[in-house]
């Protein structure tokens, strides 16, 4: 509404420049809105910048529209304008925008905070307004409208805080916030061009003789009224395409923090989720561990525990704590424990697996007999790093496999005693033998006694003999004892030349009775090898009984049997031949069976028993059927 | 003859029993020889040394019985007394069936022993008089014509001299002269005498045609 005085110069408007300044209103609002998002989006030195520039284009923009309009306002006399008041003007507007700014990106925006700098914003937008007026030169005077001016003023107050509350509103920048700026920026330019057509109004020129103190004053020709408003609209544009590509280059930053973000959520899930795994495989491993029928444990390299199964708390009934370190060799039984230790310590320099069996005590004290086994885990240096280890309860096994040594060694006997019983004959005989010289040489003795000059040196002689024979006769019983007495198999280390002439001794009659003739080939200087006197004694009573019983139907050729010690690498070799029919291919491994006999009266324990004694002194027994005869060979290692 | 001490021969492979029975023997005022093998005893076997032997059962290579068969086919009629340490009684009935003088079980008694040698050395010494009579009469037969060979079975047939004259186609006096020939060659006191020694030689009597 323009209200001009009826004394004042008639104005009048260019439309179209009207309509620029307008323009640049709502640019120059748009602008403002549109940095203000950006000053609160920066920080630090970015923000100062911001603030300034945004400050310099939009005060720039709000007084290119303020001056436009007065260019616009045409007064029938010369106008011109004292730059450096326009200057001043222009200060004031980037000031004014500056604080603007300022408000409006703070964290909060009160109400009274608005309406102070509402206040503030609006009397610079007001000061620049009437300085620039105040710039302008030319023969007249100016007259206000209180009234006008009061409303102008009120209009900036009110376009101020709108402004403020809008530029507030909208600073948080997201997609929906455009076409609302673009709206927001209408309202605020056509309220500014309010304001300042308002303001124009307010002012009355009157004309006037005085010319204008034209000293530093410039008119502006229609070129330079373009060149503001180009100016002006460049720097606006300027200052919306940066912030805009800021925005743009700030929204792909955000993009990418989000995306980053994202994928950092993706992967803690993913780890969550592996982590989930891994604790589900950890305890399930830790339920076999735990649950597996075994003590199970790690030690470090110096022989140190560092891990036990619950099985083995459970079984010890030792805390965890206590079983650590060296602490588990207490439940190894007293008995075993150098032999455990020597064989663990042995492991521990050789680095080999070991395989030990020690008696472990139980939370209730009992021992029972287990199997302890380790193997180690080493580094790619080969550097061991860990040991690893189970202990197996053997307790059963062991108790049956004693059950069975036991039955074993029971039927061995009874074998043994068998073999003796077919041997009474012979055995008299060698017990009868030197009774027979002691029963005589003790009469002889007694019939020199009788005599009134006995033979002294004949006595002499007698009773030396009886001494012997009885001698001999006590070493044969006891021989045959040992072989009757049923003993715990033991090992000792022995000759088996020896071994194989006390055999001889015992079977002789039995080989004269069967008109067999032995030959023994026995080398000389066999190493002595550990075993049961007994036992071996058997074996080869047997081997021998064997052959006898194999020659008796043997009328053709002479009945021979050939007994043969040798070395053979690490072993003795035993061999025992006959010169009867031979074996039957087919039976030369049947007849080790139990129970499997080609005589008519055996009961096939013989050779089976034999072989297992041999077997369990490490050794083997087999048969070959020879070029004459049958031939029976074992072996023994000499360690 | 009768000067030569019998030997009493000891074959057992225990040295230590050998000793003992040499000592037990020797201490009656007997000789005593030992071997450990039947082969040492034959050689050391002279026929003309009376004797006996005392044989183990057991021994090496052979039993003693087979060596008592082997022997009497050898025609070594030496009279054997056994000794075994474990005997039985097969063994036993098959030793004294092949004319073993004794069979003693190890240990014996010392006097069963001694008596058992007695025995055979008086059975050899009896073995070799009448050994020795045979030889004799052998001889003394051998010294005879084939004629008073002829006479011999007919005369101990107790045929009279006439009968004998008949079955021979002589005369009564040739016989008469031949048997007393006979007679005094055989020295034979008696009919009876030369029918003992015609036995003793195996010579039957004949069975003459009787008219």
């Amino acid at each position: 509404m323009l209200i001009s005085a009826y004394a004042a110069m008639s104005g009048s408007y260019d439309y179209s420049e009207v309509a620029r300044s307008v323009l640049i209103a709502i640019l120059a609002s748009y602008a403002a809105l549109d940095l203000a998002g950006r000053v609160t989006a920066a920080r630090g030195w970015v923000r100062s910048a911001w603030l300034t520039g945004g400050a310099a284009a939009m005060g720039l923009g709000i007084w290119a529209m303020h001056f436009k309009g007065m260019l616009a306002f045409q007064l029938p006399i010369p106008v011109s304008y004292h730059w450096p008041t326009v200057l001043l003007s222009l200060l004031v507007a980037i000031l004014a925008s500056a604080f603007a700014l300022y408000v409006v990106s703070r964290q909060k925006l009160g109400l009274v905070r608005a309406l102070v700098g509402s206040g503030i914003m609006a009397s610079g937008i007001s000061g620049m307004h009437y300085i620039g007026i105040a710039a302008m030169r030319l023969a007249a005077t100016f007259r206000f409208h209180p009234l006008l001016v009061t409303l102008s003023v009120a209009f900036a107050i009110a376009f101020s805080f709108a402004a403020l509350m809008l530029a507030f509103d909208l600073r948080e920048e997201t997609k929906q916030t455009a076409s609302r700026k673009i709206a927001s920026a209408i309202v605020m330019g056509a309220a500014v061009s309010a304001m300042h057509y308002t303001g124009m109004a307010s002012v009355s020129f009157m004309p006037s003789a005085i010319l204008p103190n034209l000293t530093h004053a410039a008119s502006i020709s229609s070129l330079g009224n373009n060149g503001i408003a180009i100016v002006t609209v460049i720097v606006l544009a300027a200052a919306v395409l940066t912030s805009s590509l800021d925005r743009q280059a700030e929204a792909e930053l955000r993009h990418l923090n989000e995306e980053l973000e994202h994928r950092v959520v993706e992967r803690t899930t993913e780890l969550v989720v592996v982590n989930d795994e891994l604790k589900k495989l950890k305890d399930e491993l830790r339920l076999v561990i735990d649950t597996i029928p075994a003590l199970v444990w790690s030690k470090l390299p110096d022989g140190s525990a560092d891990f036990f199964n619950q099985r083995f708390r459970e079984y010890t009934g030792l805390p965890l704590e206590e079983g650590l370190g060296g602490g588990w060799m207490s439940v190894i039984h007293p008995e075993d424990r150098s032999k455990f230790e020597d064989e663990w310590h042995a492991a521990l320099v050789a680095g080999e697996t070991f395989d030990v069996e020690a008696r472990l005590r139980r939370a209730d004290g009992q021992y029972r007999q287990f199997l302890l086994r380790g193997v180690p885990l080493r580094d790619e240096l080969g550097k061991i790093i860990k040991w690893y280890g189970t202990s197996t309860d053997i307790e059963e096994r062991k108790r049956t496999e004693e059950a069975l040594q036991e039955a074993h060694a029971r039927l061995a006997h009874i074998t043994r005693v068998m073999a003796m019983g077919e041997l009474a004959a012979a055995i008299a005989h060698e017990v009868n033998q030197p009774l027979a010289a002691i029963v005589t040489n003790a009469n002889f003795c007694l019939r020199q006694l009788a005599n009134a000059t006995p033979n002294l040196e004949k006595l002499r002689e007698a009773i030396a003999e009886i001494a012997n024979d009885g001698t001999r006769a006590s070493a044969v019983i006891s021989r045959i004892r040992a072989l009757l007495q049923r003993g715990a198999p033991e090992r000792v280390e022995l000759d088996i030349n020896q071994l194989i002439q006390e055999v001889n001794v015992l079977l002789r009659d039995e080989l004269t009775r069967n008109r067999v003739s032995l030959r023994a080939d026995l080398a000389a200087d066999l190493p002595r090898v550990s075993g049961d006197p007994i036992q071996l004694q058997q074996v080869l009573i047997n081997l021998v009984m064997n052959g006898i019983d194999a020659m008796r139907t043997l009328t053709d050729r002479k009945r021979e049997l050939l007994i043969k010690s040798a070395k053979n690498h690490s072993e003795i070799f035993i061999q025992v031949q006959d010169s009867g029919e031979g074996l039957d291919p087919q039976q030369a491994e049947r007849i080790f069976e139990p129970f499997f006999t080609t005589k008519p009266e055996g009961i096939g324990m013989g050779l089976s028993i034999s072989r297992s004694i041999v077997e369990s002194h490490g050794g083997r027994l087999w048969a070959e059927s020879g070029s004459r005869g049958a031939r029976f060979q074992f072996t023994l290692p000499t360690k | 003859m009768n000067d030569v001490a019998p030997i009493v021969f000891v074959v057992d492979d225990d040295p230590s029993v050998r000793r003992a029975i040499e000592r037990l023997v020797e201490s009656v005022g007997l000789q005593v020889e030992l071997f450990a093998s039947p082969q040492e005893f034959l050689q050391a076997w002279r026929r003309d040394v009376p004797g006996c032997l005392v044989l183990d059962i057991r021994l090496p290579g052979k039993s003693g019985l087979d060596f008592q068969r082997e022997l009497a086919e050898a025609n070594i009629p030496i009279p054997i007394i056994f000794i075994t340490a474990h005997g039985d009684i097969p063994m036993t009935v098959r030793a004294m069936k092949s004319g073993a003088v004794e069979f003693l079980t190890k240990p014996f008694r010392d006097q069963d022993l001694l008596d058992a040698i007695q025995l055979a050395l008086e059975r050899d010494s009896a073995r070799r008089k009448q050994d020795s009579e045979m030889a004799t009469l052998r001889e003394l037969y051998k010294s005879l014509t084939p004629r008073e060979r002829e006479i011999l079975p007919l005369v101990i047939s107790g045929l009279l001299n006439k009968q004998i004259a008949a079955n021979l186609g002589t005369s009564e006096a040739t016989v008469k002269v031949h048997r007393s020939q006979l007679m005094r060659k055989m020295g034979a006191n008696s009919l009876a005498d030369l029918v003992r020694m015609a036995e003793k030689l195996g010579i039957r009597a004949a069975k003459p045609n009787v008219p």
